[in-house]
Protein backbone atom coordinates (compact mmCIF):
# COMPACT_ATOMS: atom_id res chain seq x y z
CA UNK A 1 0.00 0.00 0.00
CA UNK A 2 0.83 3.46 -0.82
CA UNK A 3 0.79 4.53 2.46
CA UNK A 4 3.10 1.93 4.19
CA UNK A 5 5.49 2.50 1.37
CA UNK A 6 5.87 6.10 2.76
CA UNK A 7 6.59 4.91 5.58
CA UNK A 8 9.36 2.29 5.11
CA UNK A 9 11.31 5.32 3.11
CA UNK A 10 11.32 7.93 5.77
CA UNK A 11 12.29 5.10 8.23
CA UNK A 12 14.89 4.10 5.74
CA UNK A 13 16.31 7.75 5.24
CA UNK A 14 16.09 8.04 8.54
CA UNK A 15 18.20 5.27 9.58
CA UNK A 16 21.04 6.28 6.56
CA UNK A 17 20.96 10.08 7.15
CA UNK A 18 22.08 8.68 11.00
CA UNK A 19 24.48 6.68 9.86
CA UNK A 20 26.16 9.51 7.72
CA UNK A 21 25.61 11.92 10.82
CA UNK A 22 27.36 9.89 13.23
CA UNK A 23 30.57 10.31 10.98
CA UNK A 24 29.93 14.19 10.53
CA UNK A 25 28.68 15.57 14.03
CA UNK A 26 30.81 17.08 16.59
CA UNK A 27 30.54 15.13 19.97
CA UNK A 28 28.18 17.23 21.53
CA UNK A 29 25.62 17.23 18.92
CA UNK A 30 26.72 13.44 18.65
CA UNK A 31 25.15 12.63 22.20
CA UNK A 32 22.10 14.53 21.79
CA UNK A 33 21.81 11.99 18.50
CA UNK A 34 22.59 8.62 20.79
CA UNK A 35 19.60 10.27 23.17
CA UNK A 36 17.42 10.98 20.28
CA UNK A 37 17.80 6.98 19.05
CA UNK A 38 17.09 5.84 22.44
CA UNK A 39 14.49 7.43 22.75
CA UNK A 40 13.45 6.28 18.90
CA UNK A 41 13.37 2.84 19.80
CA UNK A 42 11.24 3.92 23.15
CA UNK A 43 8.90 5.75 20.85
CA UNK A 44 8.39 2.52 18.25
CA UNK A 45 8.15 0.03 20.96
CA UNK A 46 5.12 2.25 22.17
CA UNK A 47 3.64 2.91 19.19
CA UNK A 48 2.46 -0.34 18.72
CA UNK A 49 0.33 -0.33 21.77
CA UNK A 50 -1.05 3.51 20.91
CA UNK A 51 -1.07 3.69 17.40
CA UNK A 52 -1.65 0.14 16.53
CA UNK A 53 -3.85 -1.29 18.91
CA UNK A 54 -5.48 1.78 20.59
CA UNK A 55 -4.39 1.58 24.16
CA UNK A 56 -3.11 4.56 25.35
CA UNK A 57 -0.75 3.17 28.20
CA UNK A 58 0.29 5.67 31.29
CA UNK A 59 2.40 3.15 32.19
CA UNK A 60 5.50 2.43 30.48
CA UNK A 61 7.83 4.17 32.62
CA UNK A 62 7.58 1.27 34.53
CA UNK A 63 9.45 -0.70 31.69
CA UNK A 64 11.52 1.77 30.77
CA UNK A 65 12.68 2.12 34.07
CA UNK A 66 12.86 -1.40 35.36
CA UNK A 67 14.54 -2.18 31.88
CA UNK A 68 17.52 0.32 32.96
CA UNK A 69 17.80 -1.37 36.28
CA UNK A 70 18.15 -4.58 35.04
CA UNK A 71 21.28 -3.93 32.73
CA UNK A 72 22.72 -2.22 35.68
CA UNK A 73 22.00 -4.63 38.55
CA UNK A 74 23.33 -7.22 35.67
CA UNK A 75 26.70 -5.70 35.23
CA UNK A 76 26.94 -4.54 38.80
CA UNK A 77 26.26 -7.95 40.43
CA UNK A 78 26.05 -10.43 38.27
CA UNK A 79 29.27 -8.66 36.20
CA UNK A 80 27.36 -9.40 33.12
CA UNK A 81 27.81 -8.71 29.60
CA UNK A 82 26.74 -5.98 27.73
CA UNK A 83 24.87 -7.47 25.30
CA UNK A 84 23.58 -10.41 28.35
CA UNK A 85 22.71 -7.36 30.36
CA UNK A 86 20.46 -5.88 27.46
CA UNK A 87 18.84 -9.17 27.13
CA UNK A 88 18.34 -9.76 30.31
CA UNK A 89 16.66 -5.93 30.36
CA UNK A 90 14.43 -7.23 27.61
CA UNK A 91 13.48 -10.37 29.51
CA UNK A 92 12.63 -8.22 32.45
CA UNK A 93 10.32 -5.92 30.52
CA UNK A 94 8.73 -8.91 29.27
CA UNK A 95 8.18 -10.39 32.52
CA UNK A 96 6.52 -7.21 33.75
CA UNK A 97 4.22 -6.75 30.63
CA UNK A 98 3.05 -10.44 30.89
CA UNK A 99 2.77 -10.29 34.70
CA UNK A 100 0.73 -7.19 34.96
CA UNK A 101 -0.86 -7.24 31.43
CA UNK A 102 -3.60 -9.51 32.43
CA UNK A 103 -4.72 -7.11 34.64
CA UNK A 104 -4.62 -3.83 32.18
CA UNK A 105 -5.59 -5.27 28.87
CA UNK A 106 -9.08 -5.95 30.02
CA UNK A 107 -10.05 -2.90 30.87
CA UNK A 108 -11.44 -0.25 28.65
CA UNK A 109 -10.08 2.97 27.50
CA UNK A 110 -10.15 4.96 30.55
CA UNK A 111 -9.54 2.47 32.92
CA UNK A 112 -7.05 1.09 31.16
CA UNK A 113 -5.45 4.65 31.52
CA UNK A 114 -4.91 4.69 35.19
CA UNK A 115 -4.83 1.19 36.25
CA UNK A 116 -1.06 1.47 33.98
CA UNK A 117 -0.76 5.02 35.52
CA UNK A 118 -1.60 3.69 38.94
CA UNK A 119 1.02 0.33 38.85
CA UNK A 120 4.01 3.08 37.18
CA UNK A 121 3.33 4.90 40.27
CA UNK A 122 3.73 1.95 42.52
CA UNK A 123 6.56 0.89 40.87
CA UNK A 124 8.14 4.04 40.77
CA UNK A 125 7.33 4.47 44.79
CA UNK A 126 8.87 1.46 45.52
CA UNK A 127 12.03 1.92 43.22
CA UNK A 128 12.64 5.10 45.52
CA UNK A 129 12.31 3.18 48.64
CA UNK A 130 14.22 0.51 48.15
CA UNK A 131 17.43 2.40 47.96
CA UNK A 132 19.79 -0.57 48.96
CA UNK A 133 18.94 -1.93 45.61
CA UNK A 134 18.07 1.42 43.28
CA UNK A 135 19.98 4.04 45.01
CA UNK A 136 16.96 5.71 45.35
CA UNK A 137 16.50 9.20 43.89
CA UNK A 138 20.52 9.70 43.47
CA UNK A 139 20.47 6.72 41.89
CA UNK A 140 23.43 4.26 40.60
CA UNK A 141 26.72 4.87 38.90
CA UNK A 142 28.61 2.31 37.52
CA UNK A 143 31.17 1.69 34.99
CA UNK A 144 30.40 -0.79 32.28
CA UNK A 145 32.42 -3.30 30.32
CA UNK A 146 33.84 -3.78 26.54
CA UNK A 147 32.01 -5.57 24.31
CA UNK A 148 33.84 -8.47 22.90
CA UNK A 149 33.46 -8.73 19.55
CA UNK A 150 35.41 -11.44 17.97
CA UNK A 151 38.02 -9.30 15.94
CA UNK A 152 38.68 -7.06 19.45
CA UNK A 153 36.80 -4.95 22.07
CA UNK A 154 34.66 -2.05 21.27
CA UNK A 155 34.08 0.14 24.53
CA UNK A 156 31.64 2.22 25.04
CA UNK A 157 33.08 5.03 26.56
CA UNK A 158 34.27 5.51 23.28
CA UNK A 159 31.40 8.11 21.74
CA UNK A 160 31.81 6.68 18.24
CA UNK A 161 31.55 3.53 19.14
CA UNK A 162 28.40 4.38 21.63
CA UNK A 163 26.56 5.91 18.34
CA UNK A 164 26.82 2.82 16.33
CA UNK A 165 25.84 0.40 18.85
CA UNK A 166 23.00 2.47 19.32
CA UNK A 167 21.48 2.60 16.07
CA UNK A 168 22.23 -0.76 15.86
CA UNK A 169 19.75 -2.06 18.23
CA UNK A 170 17.24 1.04 17.09
CA UNK A 171 18.01 -0.09 13.22
CA UNK A 172 17.67 -4.03 14.78
CA UNK A 173 14.05 -3.04 16.36
CA UNK A 174 12.91 -1.07 13.38
CA UNK A 175 13.21 -4.20 11.43
CA UNK A 176 11.71 -6.56 13.12
CA UNK A 177 9.09 -4.41 14.79
CA UNK A 178 8.35 -3.74 11.02
CA UNK A 179 8.03 -7.24 10.03
CA UNK A 180 5.89 -8.37 13.11
CA UNK A 181 3.71 -5.86 11.80
CA UNK A 182 3.41 -6.67 8.35
CA UNK A 183 2.59 -10.21 9.33
CA UNK A 184 -0.82 -11.53 9.86
CA UNK A 185 -0.39 -9.83 13.89
CA UNK A 186 0.00 -6.56 12.61
CA UNK A 187 -2.99 -6.66 10.58
CA UNK A 188 -4.87 -8.29 13.32
CA UNK A 189 -3.76 -5.25 15.78
CA UNK A 190 -5.42 -3.02 13.38
CA UNK A 191 -8.66 -4.95 13.18
CA UNK A 192 -8.69 -4.52 16.76
CA UNK A 193 -7.98 -1.36 16.94
CA UNK A 194 -10.41 -0.13 14.40
CA UNK A 195 -13.19 -1.96 15.73
CA UNK A 196 -12.67 -4.45 18.82
CA UNK A 197 -16.09 -5.81 18.33
CA UNK A 198 -16.31 -6.83 14.78
CA UNK A 199 -12.76 -8.06 15.63
CA UNK A 200 -14.16 -10.69 18.54
CA UNK A 201 -16.99 -11.62 16.03
CA UNK A 202 -14.43 -12.52 13.46
CA UNK A 203 -13.27 -15.31 15.72
CA UNK A 204 -10.27 -13.28 17.25
CA UNK A 205 -9.49 -13.28 21.16
CA UNK A 206 -9.18 -9.45 21.28
CA UNK A 207 -7.99 -9.68 24.88
CA UNK A 208 -4.89 -11.75 24.07
CA UNK A 209 -4.17 -10.17 21.31
CA UNK A 210 -4.42 -6.75 23.25
CA UNK A 211 -1.74 -8.58 25.56
CA UNK A 212 0.23 -9.86 22.87
CA UNK A 213 1.05 -5.63 21.70
CA UNK A 214 1.46 -4.81 25.70
CA UNK A 215 3.94 -6.99 25.76
CA UNK A 216 6.00 -6.15 22.86
CA UNK A 217 5.73 -2.78 23.65
CA UNK A 218 7.01 -3.19 26.76
CA UNK A 219 10.19 -5.22 25.74
CA UNK A 220 11.20 -2.60 23.73
CA UNK A 221 10.74 -0.09 25.99
CA UNK A 222 13.12 -1.80 28.57
CA UNK A 223 15.52 -1.97 25.64
CA UNK A 224 15.38 1.59 25.09
CA UNK A 225 15.98 1.82 29.22
CA UNK A 226 18.83 -0.60 29.17
CA UNK A 227 20.82 1.24 26.37
CA UNK A 228 20.27 4.78 28.41
CA UNK A 229 21.59 3.08 31.26
CA UNK A 230 24.44 2.22 29.32
CA UNK A 231 24.63 5.42 27.83
CA UNK A 232 24.74 7.63 30.39
CA UNK A 233 26.44 5.23 33.12
CA UNK A 234 23.98 6.03 35.40
CA UNK A 235 20.41 4.88 36.14
CA UNK A 236 17.65 6.47 39.15
CA UNK A 237 14.46 5.81 40.32
CA UNK A 238 13.22 8.87 38.56
CA UNK A 239 13.59 6.96 35.27
CA UNK A 240 10.03 4.82 36.56
CA UNK A 241 8.47 8.18 36.92
CA UNK A 242 5.54 9.88 35.27
CA UNK A 243 7.61 12.04 33.27
CA UNK A 244 8.82 9.21 31.33
CA UNK A 245 5.23 7.56 31.13
CA UNK A 246 4.18 10.83 28.81
CA UNK A 247 6.83 11.30 26.62
CA UNK A 248 6.24 8.31 24.55
CA UNK A 249 2.40 9.81 23.97
CA UNK A 250 3.68 13.21 22.97
CA UNK A 251 6.16 11.69 20.45
CA UNK A 252 3.60 9.50 18.84
CA UNK A 253 1.00 12.09 18.68
CA UNK A 254 3.51 14.68 17.18
CA UNK A 255 5.00 12.27 14.63
CA UNK A 256 1.86 10.31 13.44
CA UNK A 257 0.44 7.41 15.76
CA UNK A 258 0.36 3.95 14.31
CA UNK A 259 3.00 4.40 11.50
CA UNK A 260 5.86 2.91 14.01
CA UNK A 261 8.66 5.25 12.86
CA UNK A 262 6.13 8.82 12.41
CA UNK A 263 7.49 8.84 16.41
CA UNK A 264 10.99 9.50 15.69
CA UNK A 265 9.83 12.67 14.49
CA UNK A 266 8.53 13.81 17.56
CA UNK A 267 11.46 12.08 19.45
CA UNK A 268 13.64 14.72 17.22
CA UNK A 269 11.14 17.79 17.24
CA UNK A 270 11.19 17.30 21.19
CA UNK A 271 14.91 16.80 21.85
CA UNK A 272 16.13 19.21 19.69
CA UNK A 273 13.44 22.11 21.28
CA UNK A 274 14.51 20.95 24.82
CA UNK A 275 18.21 21.32 23.97
CA UNK A 276 18.25 24.88 22.16
CA UNK A 277 15.50 26.43 23.66
CA UNK A 278 15.54 25.42 27.12
CA UNK A 279 19.17 27.20 26.98
CA UNK A 280 17.66 30.90 26.61
CA UNK A 281 13.86 29.57 28.10
CA UNK A 282 13.24 28.02 31.06
CA UNK A 283 9.19 27.22 30.70
CA UNK A 284 10.15 25.65 26.76
CA UNK A 285 7.40 23.21 27.91
CA UNK A 286 4.57 25.57 27.78
CA UNK A 287 5.85 26.53 23.64
CA UNK A 288 6.16 22.98 23.08
CA UNK A 289 3.01 22.40 24.18
CA UNK A 290 0.93 24.71 21.83
CA UNK A 291 3.30 23.41 18.79
CA UNK A 292 1.80 20.13 19.78
CA UNK A 293 -1.97 21.61 19.78
CA UNK A 294 -0.95 23.44 16.32
CA UNK A 295 0.35 19.99 14.93
CA UNK A 296 -2.60 18.30 15.93
CA UNK A 297 -5.23 20.75 14.95
CA UNK A 298 -4.02 20.35 10.96
CA UNK A 299 -3.74 16.51 11.48
CA UNK A 300 -5.02 14.17 13.64
CA UNK A 301 -2.27 11.89 12.43
CA UNK A 302 1.03 13.35 13.18
CA UNK A 303 3.42 14.83 11.00
CA UNK A 304 4.67 11.69 8.83
CA UNK A 305 0.77 10.56 8.59
CA UNK A 306 -0.07 13.93 7.13
CA UNK A 307 2.94 13.88 5.08
CA UNK A 308 1.86 10.45 3.55
CA UNK A 309 -2.08 11.30 3.17
CA UNK A 310 -0.75 13.98 1.02
CA UNK A 311 1.75 11.83 -1.06
CA UNK A 312 0.04 10.05 -4.48
CA UNK B 1 -25.88 -32.53 13.76
CA UNK B 2 -28.69 -32.56 16.78
CA UNK B 3 -30.80 -35.82 16.41
CA UNK B 4 -33.82 -33.58 16.16
CA UNK B 5 -32.15 -32.20 12.79
CA UNK B 6 -31.55 -28.16 14.39
CA UNK B 7 -28.47 -26.74 13.63
CA UNK B 8 -29.30 -23.77 15.95
CA UNK B 9 -31.08 -24.61 18.94
CA UNK B 10 -32.72 -22.47 22.00
CA UNK B 11 -34.16 -24.25 24.84
CA UNK B 12 -35.85 -21.77 27.14
CA UNK B 13 -33.76 -18.65 26.67
CA UNK B 14 -34.02 -15.58 28.61
CA UNK B 15 -32.06 -12.76 29.44
CA UNK B 16 -32.98 -10.05 32.05
CA UNK B 17 -30.62 -6.27 32.60
CA UNK B 18 -32.07 -5.57 36.10
CA UNK B 19 -35.84 -6.13 36.43
CA UNK B 20 -36.23 -5.78 32.66
CA UNK B 21 -36.60 -8.93 30.90
CA UNK B 22 -35.24 -8.37 27.30
CA UNK B 23 -35.71 -12.14 26.11
CA UNK B 24 -38.16 -14.21 27.85
CA UNK B 25 -38.32 -18.08 27.97
CA UNK B 26 -37.57 -18.26 23.77
CA UNK B 27 -37.08 -21.80 22.42
CA UNK B 28 -36.16 -21.48 18.56
CA UNK B 29 -35.20 -24.00 16.20
CA UNK B 30 -32.95 -23.34 12.64
CA UNK B 31 -32.43 -26.41 10.18
CA UNK B 32 -29.92 -26.67 7.71
CA UNK B 33 -30.68 -24.50 4.58
CA UNK B 34 -33.40 -22.32 6.71
CA UNK B 35 -34.04 -18.84 6.29
CA UNK B 36 -35.82 -17.71 9.10
CA UNK B 37 -37.17 -13.74 10.01
CA UNK B 38 -37.69 -12.32 12.84
CA UNK B 39 -40.26 -9.29 13.26
CA UNK B 40 -41.47 -7.28 16.11
CA UNK B 41 -41.60 -3.80 17.17
CA UNK B 42 -38.83 -1.33 18.24
CA UNK B 43 -37.46 -3.00 22.28
CA UNK B 44 -38.83 -5.98 21.03
CA UNK B 45 -35.39 -7.72 21.93
CA UNK B 46 -34.51 -8.68 18.79
CA UNK B 47 -31.23 -7.77 18.83
CA UNK B 48 -30.50 -8.66 22.47
CA UNK B 49 -31.80 -11.98 21.24
CA UNK B 50 -29.32 -11.80 18.77
CA UNK B 51 -26.22 -10.69 21.31
CA UNK B 52 -27.35 -13.70 23.36
CA UNK B 53 -26.99 -16.66 20.91
CA UNK B 54 -23.66 -14.95 19.14
CA UNK B 55 -22.44 -14.89 22.67
CA UNK B 56 -21.95 -11.32 23.41
CA UNK B 57 -24.13 -11.33 26.61
CA UNK B 58 -24.59 -14.42 28.38
CA UNK B 59 -28.31 -15.92 28.80
CA UNK B 60 -29.73 -15.82 32.43
CA UNK B 61 -31.14 -18.69 31.65
CA UNK B 62 -31.65 -21.32 28.92
CA UNK B 63 -29.31 -23.40 26.98
CA UNK B 64 -27.89 -22.59 23.01
CA UNK B 65 -27.52 -25.81 20.99
CA UNK B 66 -25.10 -25.03 17.76
CA UNK B 67 -25.15 -28.18 15.64
CA UNK B 68 -25.86 -30.00 19.03
CA UNK B 69 -23.19 -28.69 20.99
CA UNK B 70 -23.85 -26.74 24.05
CA UNK B 71 -22.61 -23.34 23.72
CA UNK B 72 -24.21 -21.70 26.10
CA UNK B 73 -22.13 -18.76 27.65
CA UNK B 74 -19.03 -19.61 25.65
CA UNK B 75 -16.96 -16.28 24.52
CA UNK B 76 -18.29 -14.79 21.45
CA UNK B 77 -15.19 -15.61 19.30
CA UNK B 78 -15.37 -19.36 20.06
CA UNK B 79 -18.94 -19.62 18.68
CA UNK B 80 -17.52 -17.74 15.66
CA UNK B 81 -15.05 -20.48 15.27
CA UNK B 82 -17.74 -23.09 15.41
CA UNK B 83 -19.69 -21.75 12.59
CA UNK B 84 -21.59 -18.63 13.62
CA UNK B 85 -21.17 -15.24 11.93
CA UNK B 86 -23.16 -12.36 12.44
CA UNK B 87 -23.62 -8.48 11.13
CA UNK B 88 -24.91 -5.75 12.90
CA UNK B 89 -27.39 -3.13 12.94
CA UNK B 90 -24.95 -0.31 12.51
CA UNK B 91 -22.01 -0.63 10.08
CA UNK B 92 -19.75 -2.48 11.83
CA UNK B 93 -16.59 -2.57 9.55
CA UNK B 94 -12.92 -1.67 9.92
CA UNK B 95 -12.73 1.99 8.51
CA UNK B 96 -9.03 2.54 8.04
CA UNK B 97 -8.76 -0.62 6.07
CA UNK B 98 -8.94 -1.53 2.82
CA UNK B 99 -11.91 -3.64 1.33
CA UNK B 100 -9.50 -6.93 0.62
CA UNK B 101 -7.66 -6.34 4.41
CA UNK B 102 -11.18 -6.49 6.00
CA UNK B 103 -11.95 -9.72 4.51
CA UNK B 104 -8.70 -10.97 4.61
CA UNK B 105 -8.55 -10.66 8.44
CA UNK B 106 -11.78 -12.18 8.74
CA UNK B 107 -10.21 -15.43 6.82
CA UNK B 108 -7.20 -15.56 8.77
CA UNK B 109 -8.63 -15.95 11.38
CA UNK B 110 -9.77 -19.57 10.52
CA UNK B 111 -6.84 -20.20 9.01
CA UNK B 112 -4.24 -18.88 11.21
CA UNK B 113 -1.34 -20.77 12.86
CA UNK B 114 0.14 -19.84 15.63
CA UNK B 115 3.42 -19.91 14.00
CA UNK B 116 3.11 -17.71 10.97
CA UNK B 117 1.43 -15.33 13.03
CA UNK B 118 4.55 -13.18 13.93
CA UNK B 119 6.63 -13.48 10.84
CA UNK B 120 4.91 -14.69 7.57
CA UNK B 121 4.12 -12.61 4.39
CA UNK B 122 0.24 -11.00 3.92
CA UNK B 123 1.12 -11.30 0.39
CA UNK B 124 -1.27 -10.92 -2.21
CA UNK B 125 -1.63 -14.39 -3.70
CA UNK B 126 -1.76 -17.70 -1.20
CA UNK B 127 -5.03 -19.66 -0.58
CA UNK B 128 -6.17 -17.10 2.19
CA UNK B 129 -5.99 -13.85 -0.52
CA UNK B 130 -6.94 -16.35 -2.85
CA UNK B 131 -10.31 -17.20 -0.74
CA UNK B 132 -11.02 -13.14 0.31
CA UNK B 133 -10.78 -12.16 -3.28
CA UNK B 134 -13.48 -14.92 -3.93
CA UNK B 135 -15.72 -13.77 -1.10
CA UNK B 136 -15.59 -10.14 -2.88
CA UNK B 137 -16.02 -11.29 -6.06
CA UNK B 138 -19.23 -13.12 -4.07
CA UNK B 139 -20.86 -10.05 -2.76
CA UNK B 140 -19.72 -7.92 -6.43
CA UNK B 141 -17.26 -5.72 -4.44
CA UNK B 142 -14.71 -6.39 -7.30
CA UNK B 143 -13.91 -3.50 -8.19
CA UNK B 144 -14.08 -2.07 -4.64
CA UNK B 145 -11.27 -4.42 -3.87
CA UNK B 146 -8.71 -1.86 -2.85
CA UNK B 147 -10.95 0.95 -1.91
CA UNK B 148 -10.59 2.62 2.22
CA UNK B 149 -14.05 0.38 3.61
CA UNK B 150 -14.59 4.56 4.89
CA UNK B 151 -15.02 5.55 1.65
CA UNK B 152 -17.05 3.15 0.45
CA UNK B 153 -21.03 4.29 0.20
CA UNK B 154 -23.27 3.29 3.41
CA UNK B 155 -24.96 0.10 0.98
CA UNK B 156 -21.76 -1.26 0.14
CA UNK B 157 -20.52 -1.02 3.50
CA UNK B 158 -23.63 -3.50 4.77
CA UNK B 159 -22.26 -5.54 1.70
CA UNK B 160 -19.07 -5.70 2.93
CA UNK B 161 -19.88 -6.15 6.71
CA UNK B 162 -22.12 -9.39 5.10
CA UNK B 163 -18.74 -10.37 3.59
CA UNK B 164 -16.91 -10.21 6.27
CA UNK B 165 -19.50 -12.50 7.94
CA UNK B 166 -19.01 -15.07 5.11
CA UNK B 167 -15.18 -14.52 5.68
CA UNK B 168 -14.88 -16.76 8.54
CA UNK B 169 -17.15 -19.99 6.94
CA UNK B 170 -20.10 -19.56 8.58
CA UNK B 171 -22.69 -22.65 8.55
CA UNK B 172 -25.33 -20.13 10.20
CA UNK B 173 -25.64 -16.26 9.37
CA UNK B 174 -27.25 -13.99 11.59
CA UNK B 175 -28.13 -10.82 9.72
CA UNK B 176 -29.58 -7.49 11.74
CA UNK B 177 -31.77 -5.74 9.65
CA UNK B 178 -29.23 -5.90 6.70
CA UNK B 179 -31.21 -3.29 4.22
CA UNK B 180 -31.71 -0.41 6.88
CA UNK B 181 -30.98 3.10 6.02
CA UNK B 182 -29.96 1.54 2.29
CA UNK B 183 -31.06 3.09 -0.75
CA UNK B 184 -33.69 1.86 -2.60
CA UNK B 185 -31.37 0.25 -5.74
CA UNK B 186 -28.65 -1.03 -3.17
CA UNK B 187 -31.61 -2.74 -1.67
CA UNK B 188 -32.30 -5.32 -4.24
CA UNK B 189 -28.70 -5.69 -4.37
CA UNK B 190 -28.49 -7.31 -0.84
CA UNK B 191 -31.61 -8.99 -0.89
CA UNK B 192 -30.28 -10.71 -3.99
CA UNK B 193 -27.27 -11.54 -2.13
CA UNK B 194 -28.75 -13.21 0.37
CA UNK B 195 -30.88 -14.89 -1.33
CA UNK B 196 -28.12 -16.23 -3.16
CA UNK B 197 -26.91 -17.27 -0.03
CA UNK B 198 -29.14 -19.13 1.26
CA UNK B 199 -27.99 -21.70 -0.83
CA UNK B 200 -24.93 -22.41 1.28
CA UNK B 201 -26.01 -22.11 4.42
CA UNK B 202 -28.86 -21.08 7.19
CA UNK B 203 -29.91 -17.49 7.66
CA UNK B 204 -31.59 -16.22 10.52
CA UNK B 205 -32.63 -12.21 9.56
CA UNK B 206 -33.93 -9.50 11.45
CA UNK B 207 -36.06 -6.75 8.97
CA UNK B 208 -38.40 -4.03 9.80
CA UNK B 209 -39.74 -4.38 6.00
CA UNK B 210 -42.72 -7.11 5.62
CA UNK B 211 -41.88 -7.21 2.01
CA UNK B 212 -38.59 -8.19 2.21
CA UNK B 213 -38.95 -10.46 4.86
CA UNK B 214 -42.05 -12.24 2.54
CA UNK B 215 -39.30 -12.30 -0.14
CA UNK B 216 -36.69 -14.20 1.77
CA UNK B 217 -37.90 -16.25 4.88
CA UNK B 218 -39.17 -19.56 4.74
CA UNK B 219 -40.53 -19.12 8.36
CA UNK B 220 -41.17 -15.85 10.52
CA UNK B 221 -40.95 -15.43 13.94
CA UNK B 222 -43.05 -12.24 15.70
CA UNK B 223 -41.61 -10.94 19.78
CA UNK B 224 -43.01 -8.69 21.61
CA UNK B 225 -42.02 -7.52 25.15
CA UNK B 226 -38.88 -10.37 24.53
CA UNK B 227 -41.80 -13.02 24.26
CA UNK B 228 -42.29 -15.43 20.83
CA UNK B 229 -45.82 -14.30 20.14
CA UNK B 230 -45.93 -15.85 16.77
CA UNK B 231 -44.23 -18.33 14.53
CA UNK B 232 -44.77 -19.50 11.37
CA UNK B 233 -45.05 -19.03 7.07
CA UNK B 234 -45.56 -15.00 6.87
CA UNK B 235 -49.05 -15.07 5.77
CA UNK B 236 -50.11 -16.95 9.12
CA UNK B 237 -48.37 -15.03 10.62
CA UNK B 238 -49.60 -11.98 9.03
CA UNK B 239 -52.91 -13.21 9.64
CA UNK B 240 -52.37 -13.72 13.27
CA UNK B 241 -54.46 -11.27 15.72
CA UNK B 242 -52.18 -10.63 18.22
CA UNK B 243 -49.36 -9.82 15.20
CA UNK B 244 -51.58 -7.36 13.80
CA UNK B 245 -52.48 -5.68 17.28
CA UNK B 246 -48.94 -5.09 18.01
CA UNK B 247 -48.38 -3.21 14.70
CA UNK B 248 -51.36 -0.71 15.87
CA UNK B 249 -53.65 -1.73 13.25
CA UNK B 250 -51.21 -1.35 10.44
CA UNK B 251 -52.13 -3.51 7.89
CA UNK B 252 -49.33 -6.13 7.21
CA UNK B 253 -49.68 -7.63 3.86
CA UNK B 254 -47.73 -10.74 2.44
CA UNK B 255 -47.11 -10.35 -1.23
Amino acid sequence: MQRERVYRYFALGFLVLLAVLGLVLPTGARSLMIQIMIFGIFAMGYDVCLGYTAQCSLGHSLFFGSGAYACVLSVMHLKAGLLTALAISVGTGFVLAALLGPICVRLSEAYFVIVTAIIAAVFHLLAMDLVWLTGGDDGLCFSIPSLKLGFGDLSLYKPLANYYFVLFFMALTYFVLARILHAPLGKIFVAIRENPKRALFLGYNVTRYKLIAFVVSGMVAALAGGLYALTLRYCSADYMGFYWSVLPVVWCLIGGQGTLVGSWIGVALMSLFQYYVSAWFTYYLLLFGVLVLIILSVSRKGILGYIASRVR
Amino acid sequence: MAENGYLLELKDVSRHFGGLVAVDGISYGVRKGEVRGIIGPNGAGKTTLFNVITGELKPTAGRIYLKGEDITGLPAHIICEKGMSRTFQLTFIFPEMTVFECVWVGVYSRARRPWDLFFSRTDPSGPIAEKAQRIIHTVGLEEKTHEMASNLSYGDQKVLEIAMALSTDPVILLLDEPTQGVGPGEVDTIINLVERLSKEMSIVLIEHDMDIVARLCHNVTVLSFGKMIAEGTCEAVSRNEEVQRIYLGEKIVCS
